[in-house]
């Protein structure tokens, strides 16, 4: 009986003390996840896209009368524009059949110098089409959800491209949503070259707009409107991808605008190209 | 007269029962409201501004509901409500945990200032105490990245944040008003 008395004083004693010390402890678990997360932890990494996958179907269900609205007020705003896009259109189509035509003999011609050559072509894309559901970009950080996960083999470190150019990459994948950490933000570093000049450097994002290349030689010739490509040093992104067009260069300063609109991206192409840059998680 | 006395006591019981029910739910209007209101910043929008004022929702409610009922929203609705932001954004794992909590610690010690006050003392309180809040946030990350963010940003995001409130802030009173009774 005394004993029973004695942990109930006990059991009360530390109820006391932790509601006493609640904050404290709170703001301790807070510097926790912090330092796990520096860690990279994979166990974090996993409750976290855990987390998002139960969390992004609520966004999800939100999406779909926003997008109702946003769609009437865009019909009727885009309407006046279908002429004059149509005249384009027919005007790009005839360019791009003409190109196409170029295209096939250049393809036939260099298969034939890649045999001669004894050139191993690498392996095809994979291409998957994906919706983004949620945009999460603010001067903390700058990241998308989009609705698919390891069903559709998505994996981390994949490229991610828009129909104008490089997006980002697989930050994290859940069991039907993938967050995708975008160029922009502060810990996206990707190896990228000027398309003339080939000259290399690290496209390195600081949660604004317009990233800045680092790392570029002293002597390297930059121009305002070059535009800046995936160099494919690493081996996460391959070389060639279209990020963007230089806007600034400054002293030390090289500011790149990509071409994808971040801002209003609806979908986006995951792309496979078997590269085994990225480490992997365990 | 003494068949029907159990049946009324099981009568009071079952109210007693509903009323309790219906009480749990209520205490966690706030809480869900807020989570639905930081779900729908999710939401992609091609407004470039939208983006600067994502960062206010969480504040906004972790401030209307701490200023209006800390009774029915307190420390642990504020740790979820972190917790949920941090697994939506891609700032590190616990950031936005610290960020609600510097205003909690803030609200607890200065609240009684603006806790009743007409609503542009509350508004004056928002301003100055997202300020600091927003402060210790980029300190925070900027301390996680071992490099400063760029301050034009938050200056930016603090002004939308500011500027978003009265918005914000009548929705919430409209969750207040019309769905959460005043003897909860």
């Amino acid at each position: 009986m005394k004993r029973r008395r004695s942990l109930f004083i006990h059991l009360s004693y530390i109820r006391i003390l932790a509601k006493k010390f609640a904050i404290v402890i709170l703001f301790l678990s807070a510097f926790v996840l912090m330092l796990l997360n520096k860690t990279e932890n994979v166990l974090v990494e996993k409750t976290s896209s855990v987390a998002t996958d139960m969390l992004s179907p609520l966004v999800d269900v939100l999406v779909v009368p926003a997008r109702f609205f946003a769609g009437i007020y865009d019909y009727f705003g885009e309407i006046k524009e279908v002429y004059k896009d149509n005249q384009q259109l027919r005007e790009e189509n005839r360019k791009l059949l003409n190109m196409y035509d170029r295209m096939k003999v250049l393809e036939v011609e260099n298969k034939l110098l890649a045999n001669l050559l004894n050139y191993e072509i690498p392996p095809e894309a994979q291409y998957m089409t994906a919706r983004i559901i949620a945009e999460e970009g603010d001067a903390f950080s700058h990241s998308v959800i989009a609705y698919t996960g390891e069903t559709d083999q998505v994996k981390k470190g994949q490229v991610v491209l828009s129909d104008r150019g490089l997006v980002g990459r697989i930050d994290s994948v859940g069991h039907m949503y993938s967050k995708i950490l975008l160029l922009t933000d502060i810990n996206s570093r990707i190896p990228v070259m000027v398309e003339k000049t080939r000259v290399r450097g690290i496209l390195a994002g600081d949660n604004t707009s317009v990233p800045k290349m680092v790392f570029i030689p002293l002597d390297a010739e930059i121009k305002v409107g070059d535009r800046i490509v995936t160099s494919g040093v690493a081996g996460v992104f391959p070389a060639g991808l279209p990020v963007g067009r230089v806007t600034s260069v400054e002293k030390k300063n090289v500011t790149v605008k990509p071409y994808s609109n971040l801002d209003g991206l609806e979908y986006v192409r995951i792309v496979n190209y078997g590269l085994k840059g990225i480490i992997e998680d365990e | 007269m003494n068949k029907l006395q159990p049946i009324n006591d099981r009568s009071v019981i079952q109210e007693e029962v509903t009323e309790n029910v219906k009480n749990s739910f209520q205490r966690l209007i706030p809480l869900c409201s807020s989570l639905l209101l930081l779900c729908f910043s999710c939401i992609p929008f091609e407004l470039t501004f939208f983006d600067y004022a994502r960062s206010a929702v969480g504040l906004v409610c972790v401030y209307y509901w701490l200023i209006h009922r800390p009774d029915i929203f307190n420390l642990f609705s504020v740790y979820i409500l972190g917790l949920i932001a941090d697994v939506l954004s891609a700032v590190p794992m616990g950031v936005n945990i610290f960020t609600y909590l510097v205003l909690y610690l803030l609200l607890l010690n200065l609240g009684r200032f603006f806790n009743g006050k007409p609503f542009v003392v509350t508004w004056y309180g928002f301003a100055i105490l997202s300020l600091l809040t927003i402060f210790c946030k980029w300190l925070m990350v900027s301390i996680y990245y071992g490099q400063f963010l760029p301050f034009v940003q938050i200056v930016f995001g603090y002004f939308f944040c500011v500027a978003a409130y009265p918005i914000l802030s009548l929705l919430n009173a409209f969750v207040q008003n019309y769905l959460i009774q005043d003897e909860v």
